[in-house]
């Protein structure tokens, strides 16, 4: 809209050829592209042209003489009166503060009236009948082109998990980031898994959910032969660190799944989750993982054993917490 | 016997010949080691794996035989261990420390088997991963036992006791009237304590899952909670504490027939009812096809899967897993904590657990559902239902009837039957987002709030149009206001999100047709 209204300022000049030629050319290609410009140069052009045929007017001798008295009245300077010349730098300084205050002041006004299209990625929602809109650009990228190093931490938006091709085992995760991009690949990916990563340990803006999205993960990877350890670690630091406390009580539930992948961390994120976690469901499924553990054969540490004797001991524990760490402590062999 | 039979005998009894041939044996090494103890003084035993036989009598010195075996898969395996696994003999006349000093052993293991003949005065201190027994005897001082798994013997122990063990059996067997405290704390264990019939003291027993026995006329029974108090021929004596979470605690009379030990949590003695009654029943595992008629039950611990209940189900139960593929009547099922997995409710539905998660496939007159921790699922309700969580999500997968829904943290999910043009339904969550899928042509007055620290995160997602949303700044949260009619008007729509969203989506649903049961 700024650079109509320039563009409406420039038309006197380029009809009476005023503007230099790289003025002239950037007019003549607005005016060009622009309809409503277009139109407003027609305007001008038939507003000068009917100028032009306007009958030349004489002024009235009385009209004449009043105005050439009020003029020489005005410009006659009384004695004791000195007028200060102005000093031609101070001139020249104010001249350029001038055009300082007045390019500063369109370009503000330019900034501000112009909309911001393209630079904010507009968050989009799916419903069944609604498809996704994003108004910046899609990319679609596959996981293997990409580097599993995610460099800083990219501010990335509205998450959708999709399964991209059901029959060729690929996966989708779309994102906003400076454009809309959907990564696809693998579930065992190496750039894939720390992606995923990445996303449950730092973005809680999650389409629909970050439920549904636990929910995915879980239906995914429980699929895979042996998932990578990084999944269970952000499933682990969603279980220590989520404030929603569904969330958790899924993070607990899909660790139980993946045994097969469970590091240090992840256990240790499983009996704090016993110990402390305040919903009881968390604290079910925390001991029900451990006790699935126990009953693999997989060796657990003194703490957690520890963890399990008191559990089962202690008397304002839930009834089924107390008796699942009893079951866990019945399966472990002590070594 | 057939030709198969005997082959398959002769393949049993030769594989584990094959693994023996192919394991490295080190020959036992015995140690024996006599230390002077003062009659007061406290004997410590410190043995990972291996049994330990602690016997009193009198003098002033121990002996400490110990027996050390290998079994490795190599010689260097063997070697090794060899090497790390020894016995260190630390401490004075006063307190003598013996203990096995057993690192973490590559493809070997050790144990090391122990008799310590001690003065009968000393106190004993044992702490122990695995043993076959730990056995002490003929003891007047003071005995502890820390063990894990194992069975632990008592006998002839005079002093205060205390015995703490996960996995195993204990034997407490007085050879004498007990004149000291003794405390049994297991968790996987049976309690057999043997008493002379003449013993005069204070009984405390206490199991979750099993069952509290004895064959001694009890005075002044009762329990609080699943623990049992009674007197031992009468009032005064020292106490016997006997605890145990899985197993079972039987108290016998020397000389008594313990076929005829009575149960105190059969036969309850008089008491003002209370909602924990239900843990004083013994833990039982039910796995039937159905149960024809009504079915009433209760149980402590109880893991239970009915395809079919054929008439109205009533069920308590403390600590456990309960399935019900379908029931023909009311259903009302109370778990003190356990996962709750019910089928096709065709009557009211009524189920609560203390913690664990509520699968229902279809209540079809509606009900109440809660859980005070976990996860509410009910894929069709047809009929009103309240549904509560203390915190977790709450999905509704399509349901016919008026919807109330409520969670301390969760989202919360309803897919209305789109056969209904409207429906009541209200969704409160304290922290999370509401989603409310309905057809198209729904039509209701909505009154739908968001709450939020974050505005710009959280949002409305409508796709009816005519609603008015107001935004106001309370504190230091936002309050977004969505109000007005869809579709010219229905049933009241209240939704309330706090640090969520609500999302109310128009979609296409296909409506959940259920089949007739059978009868």
């Amino acid at each position: 809209m700024s650079e109509c209204r320039v563009m409406a300022e420039n038309m006197p000049l380029l009809l009476t050829e005023s503007l230099d030629p790289v003025q002239r050319e950037l007019t003549h290609q607005h005016i060009e592209s622009c309809a409503a410009c277009a139109s407003e140069w027609e305007a001008t052009k038939e507003t000068w042209r009917i100028l032009e045929t306007l009958p030349t007017v004489e002024v009235p001798a009385r009209v004449k003489q009043r105005f050439l008295a009020e003029i020489s009245a005005a410009s006659e300077v009384p004695a004791n009166v000195v007028p200060f010349r102005r000093r031609s730098a101070a001139r020249w300084l104010a001249e350029a503060a001038a055009v300082v205050i007045v390019g500063g002041s369109a370009f503000y006004a330019g900034y501000r009236a112009t909309p911001n299209v393209g630079l904010k990625p507009t968050p989009a929602e799916v419903t069944a009948i609604q498809p996704s809109y994003s108004i910046a650009e899609s990319r679609v990228l596959p996981a293997a082109s990409i580097s599993p190093n995610i460099e800083g931490r990219p501010d990335i938006q509205n998450v959708q998990f999709t399964d991209a091709s059901p029959s060729s085992q690929q996966i989708g995760v779309s994102f906003d980031i400076t454009s809309h991009v959907t990564v696809t690949g693998k579930p065992a990916d190496k750039s894939m898994v720390r992606l995923l990563r990445y996303v449950l340990e730092n973005e809680d803006k999650m389409s629909p959910s970050r439920s549904r999205a636990i929910d995915w993960v879980r239906a995914t990877y429980s699929r895979v032969d042996n998932p990578d350890p990084e999944i269970t670690e952000a499933l682990a630091t969603v279980l220590r660190n989520d404030e929603h406390q569904g969330v958790r009580i899924k993070a607990a539930d899909t660790l139980q799944s993946m045994q097969s992948a469970m590091t240090g961390g992840t256990r240790d994120a499983l009996v704090e989750a016993l110990k402390n976690d305040p919903n009881p469901a968390v604290r079910v499924k925390a001991v029900e993982a451990l006790a699935k553990l126990a009953r693999s054969g997989a060796v657990l540490d003194p703490d957690m054993v520890d963890t399990l004797r008191k559990k089962a001991a202690q008397g304002d524990e839930n009834v089924y917490v107390r008796v699942k760490a009893a079951e866990a402590l019945s399966s472990i062999q002590p070594r | 016997m057939k030709p198969s039979i005997r082959i398959l005998i002769a393949v049993a009894v030769l594989l584990p010949a094959t693994q023996l041939l192919a394991t490295t044996f080190l020959p036992s090494n015995r140690i024996v080691r006599q230390l002077a103890i003062e009659p007061a003084g406290s004997v410590w035993i410190d043995n990972p794996f291996g049994s330990i036989d602690v016997i009193g009598g009198e003098g002033t010195v121990i002996t400490v035989t110990a027996q050390r075996s290998i079994v490795a898969s190599d010689a260097t395996a063997l070697k090794e261990a060899s090497d790390a696994v020894t016995i260190s003999f630390e401490g004075d006349s006063k307190v003598r420390l013996i203990r096995t000093l057993m690192p973490a052993l590559r493809n070997a293991h050790a144990t090391v088997d122990y008799t310590i003949r001690v003065p009968k005065s000393v106190a004993v201190k044992i702490g122990s991963k695995s043993a076959d027994h730990i056995r002490v005897s003929h003891i007047t001082g003071s005995v502890t036992v820390n063990g894990f798994a194992g069975t632990v013997i008592m006998e002839d122990v005079i002093g205060a006791s205390i015995l703490n063990i996960v996995n195993g059996r204990v034997i407490y067997d007085y050879q004498q009237n007990p004149i000291a405290k003794a405390e049994v704390q297991a968790v996987n264990a049976d309690i057999d304590v043997y008493v002379p019939a003449s013993a005069k003291f204070n009984w405390v027993a206490d199991t979750i899952n099993g069952d509290i026995l004895t064959t001694f006329p009890i005075r002044s029974p009762r329990f609080a909670g699943t623990i049992f108090r009674g007197q031992i021929n009468g009032p005064g004596g020292p106490t016997i504490n006997t605890a145990t979470m899985m197993g079972r605690v039987l108290l016998l009379a020397k000389g008594s027939d313990p076929g005829k030990a009575s149960s105190m949590r059969l036969n309850p003695p008089e008491h003002r009812p209370a909602p924990s009654d239900v843990m004083l029943t013994p833990g039982v595992k039910i796995q039937l096809p159905f149960h024809d008629g009504d079915w009433s039950f209760v149980a402590s611990v109880a893991a239970i899967a009915v395809g079919e209940v054929r008439g109205n189900a009533h069920i308590q139960i403390g600590a456990g897993e309960l399935e019900l593929g379908a029931v023909f009547g009311q259903c009302n099922v109370t778990l003190m904590g356990g996962p709750l997995n019910l089928g096709d409710v065709t009557g009211l539905l009524s189920a609560h657990t203390g913690a664990g998660d509520i699968l229902v496939r279809a209540a079809r007159l509606g009900g109440e559902v809660s859980t005070d921790g976990g996860l509410l699922h009910v894929l069709y309700s047809g009929g009103p239902m309240t549904l509560h969580s203390g915190g977790g999500d709450i999905i509704v997968g399509q349901t016919s009837g008026a919807v109330d829904a409520q969670t301390t943290s969760g989202d919360i999910t309803i897919t209305a039957d789109p056969r209904h043009r409207t429906l009541k339904v209200g969704a409160r969550t304290m922290q999370g987002n509401v989603i409310l899928n309905v057809s198209p042509r729904f039509g209701a007055d909505i009154d739908a709030t968001i709450v939020t620290s974050d505005p710009d995160a959280n949002v409305m997602h409508i796709d009816f149009t005519g609603l008015t949303v107001r935004r106001e700044q309370a504190g230091a949260k936002t309050r977004i206001h969505a109000t007005g009619k869809i579709n010219g008007g229905g049933e009241r729509v209240e939704l309330y999100a706090e640090e969520g969203d609500i999302h109310i989506s128009a979609q296409t649903i296909t409506p959940v047709r259920l089949a007739n049961p059978r009868r």
